[in-house]
């Protein structure tokens, strides 16, 4: 092999520009970087960055040459640090030769890559990395008619076992070709490149990729220096009449088309050998993500929660450590312990009907604990097996119908987790228009691990006609809002591309760690603000101001939404979290104070609320104190509206429930 | 850290929802800054270090029984 990096054997240094490693994250990129540098290697952050890249020197058939190692990408035309930086790489260096590393078992994602070097105009060699792997799994690729296919070599390696490096510098000492993989777009797209690259400045190097960038929506102010005001705005106006043919955002439909070009390739040279090699969990995880068969999949996820959550956590353990543990021990002994104290305003404040041990922890450890806990397991589970980013898969068909797109589905899905999290992960949106649309959306509907446990234990109780009536309103307003939201607010959507982990069977360790650290979390978060709620509600109530705004409300509460003046004060625990208004209307129901259809009509309106006082803290933050007055100022009225408006729809269809 | 999803390493600054979070005082969850993967910084969390400990311990217990047999 004359593959290796040793000074000694290293020859004259190549005139040409580096070689340099592109691939899709984890496919063995660094381990063959590894092989071929083996020693002198550079590790220095791409400048006005934080992404590392790596440097060594190689002798490749005698010539000393530079070899780059990159980060890894799923696109080279996303907008991301990462993507940039390979990019910038790609057109600044004009490198002599490119070693596409693609993982074998997974072709289409690096043939992306592939299509894409193509239309910049670099030569590049492919190597089938992990072949061993592939092979294993029963998956057959032909190399000979890829390579034909492409116009490109393509070589088999297994980095690991520091297989196939001859044939790897074979192919890069025999002068890598360009490919001719040429991605062709419909005609209306292909007209915008056309005129796009008219505009771009003579000489450009990889114009068509430029073309593509600029249509796709993507900055490319490099390609750009020179070019006129003028020039820009003629761009924008094209990528704007050219949006006007597609419902989906251009960036989008570009993909999408690129991505059928990539199928028929693969279709062509790659093939599974039937009941050879893949695991039951690949073909669980492809079964998730299926248009069709992937609903029942998340159907039988959501009942198995629903029974867990639902009926064991908020059923059979609430009764128990309420019922028993509280009811007929804890709450006396506290009362035994408090009864010497001679003012009866600080025995009121810990036993008394606003009591700290008699609500505050009752409602804390009693009820939302084992609740919560039971839900944290079964997230936590769902988080290690890898289901989740196949749930995101799932919910991005329809997210897409109300112009929500592609990365706005992760912080939605991470906003089960917790909202105040998922309302920061909105950084990795691209437009403020989606960040804002999502970070609404997430106060609005979409109920973090706690409040959904609670909200589901509580509502799991009312019977199966009543949950669905709760998901129905709560799917219907998501759906709403998001889709008016996209109308109102200015801007453009952006793609989606979702790395999916294998799916496997969760780590037992993994998750009691993460169970009983979010559990742990949930106690130093929550039971302080329970304690401060209920000291609230003591002395609103003490200083009669309680009555005052009950009967304020009233015409709202009583009125609107036919419930008894008491949910009121379940309504000001909610602006502190929802879930501790949500417990507060389990306990009226528990004490037969609410029928099922108020209980579902009061539950719908605390899971409209704001999550909780972190929440809009963290909006405040990352949008400015006035967005988030506007969107509380939305969410609060448009919740009572929605449970009016149930409430109503109910009684005069007169549903039971 | 290592994502147990991805198998990105990150520093805790880098962690994408800690730092910034108005309740990080207190919270052991930091996600991953690639894929968001909710990972347990163990050293914040007494009950997750706790169940690493008792874990441990049985992992010993069973070895030690499996040599004496």
């Amino acid at each position: 092999m004359d593959c290796q990096g040793s000074e000694e054997t290293l020859a004259a240094p190549s005139e040409g520009g580096p070689i340099v490693l592109v691939g899709n994250p984890n496919v063995g990129k660094s381990v063959l970087f590894g092989l071929l540098t083996r020693r002198y290697v550079t590790v220095s952050n791409y400048p006005g960055t934080t992404v590392e890249v790596a440097r060594g020197q190689a002798s490749i058939d005698g010539r000393r040459e530079v070899v780059v190692d990159t980060p890894g990408v799923n696109s080279l035309l996303a907008p991301g640090e990462c993507e940039r930086v390979t990019r910038d790489i790609l057109v600044q260096e004009r490198p002599s030769a490119v070693v596409l590393v693609a993982d074998a078992k997974n072709l289409p994602r690096a043939l992306v890559l592939a299509a894409q070097l193509s239309e910049m105009e670099v030569p590049f060699v492919l190597t089938l990395n992990m072949d061993d792997e592939a092979r294993a799994r029963g998956i057959d690729i032909d190399a000979a008619l890829l390579s034909e296919i492409l116009g490109v070599e393509v070589v088999r390696t297994v980095a690991t076992r520091a297989q196939g490096l001859d044939a790897l510098a074979g192919a890069l000492a025999a002068a890598p070709r360009f490919s001719r993989l040429a991605a062709t777009y419909d005609g209306e797209i292909e007209e915008g490149i056309r005129q796009v690259m008219a505009l771009l400045p003579p000489g450009l190097l990889a114009a068509r990729s430029v073309a593509v960038m600029l249509l796709a929506g993507h900055d490319v102010a490099a390609a750009m220096e020179g070019a006129s005001a003028e020039v820009a705005q003629r761009v924008a106006a094209i990528r704007e009449d050219l949006q006007a043919c597609y419902r989906q955002p251009l960036g989008y439909v570009i993909n999408q088309q690129r991505l059928e070009a990539v199928r028929r390739i693969a279709d062509v040279v790659y093939s599974r050998r039937t009941g050879v090699g893949e695991p039951l969990a690949g073909v669980l995880g492809r079964l998730a993500i299926h248009p069709v068969a992937g609903i029942p999949v998340v159907l039988a996820v959501l009942y198995l929660l629903y029974m867990f959550v639902g009926k064991f956590g908020a059923g059979t353990l609430v009764d128990f450590l309420e019922g028993v543990v509280f009811g007929r021990y804890v709450n006396e002994w506290a009362a035994d312990a408090t009864a010497w104290i001679p003012a009866q305003v600080i025995k009121d404040f810990l036993v008394g009907e606003y009591g700290l041990v008699t609500m505050a922890l009752s409602y804390g450890l009693a009820i939302v604990l084992p609740i919560i806990g039971t839900f944290f397991l079964a997230f936590s589970l769902l988080e290690d097996s890898g289901y989740l980013p196949r749930l995101a898969v799932m919910v991005n068909r329809p997210f897409k119908a109300m112009g929500l797109n592609g990365k706005a589905v992760v912080p939605m899905v991470l906003g089960l987790g917790c909202d105040t999290m998922a309302t920061m992960t909105t950084r990795i949106l691209d437009t403020r228009k989606e960040r804002l649309q999502v970070t609404l959306l997430l106060a609005l509907a979409v109920p973090c691990s706690a409040q959904l446990g609670v909200v589901l234990g509580i509502i799991g109780g009312l019977g199966a006609v009543a949950v669905l009536i709760w998901a129905g309103v709560l799917t219907g307003t998501l759906f709403a809002v998001g889709y008016l939201a996209s109308r109102v607010l200015p801007g453009r959507g952006s793609d989606f591309i979702q790395e999916l982990p294998p799916l496997r069977l969760p780590r037992p360790s993994n998750v009691v760690v993460k169970t009983l650290a979010r559990m742990e979390w949930y106690a130093k978060e929550v039971l302080p603000l329970f304690i401060i709620g209920t000291a609230a509600l003591f002395t609103l109530e003490r200083v009669g101001a309680l009555s005052r705004i009950e009967r304020l409300a009233s015409p709202l509460v009583e009125g609107l939404l036919g419930l008894p003046g008491e949910a009121t004060q379940m309504f000001l625990m909610g602006f502190l979290r929802r879930d501790y208004g949500a417990v507060g209307l389990f306990d009226l129901a528990r004490e037969g104070q609410l029928d099922p259809l108020q209980s579902l009509v009061s539950l719908v309106v605390i899971t409209l609320f704001v999550p909780c006082f972190a929440n809009f803290l963290m909006i405040v933050k990352e949008f400015g104190a006035r967005t988030a007055v506007a969107v509380a100022g939305f969410i609060v009225p448009f919740a009572f509206v929605v449970g009016g408006l149930l409430n109503l729809t109910m009684r005069a269809l007169d549903v039971g429930l | 850290m290592k994502c147990a999803l991805c198998g990105h390493e990150f520093t805790q600054e880098e962690a994408l929802c800690n730092p910034a979070c108005p309740l990080a005082g207190g919270c052991p969850v930091v996600c991953c800054p690639r894929c968001g993967y909710q990972t347990v910084d163990e050293s914040r969390s007494t009950l997750a270090r706790l169940a690493r400990k008792v874990g441990a311990m049985g992992r010993k217990g069973f070895r030690g029984q499996e040599k004496a047999s």
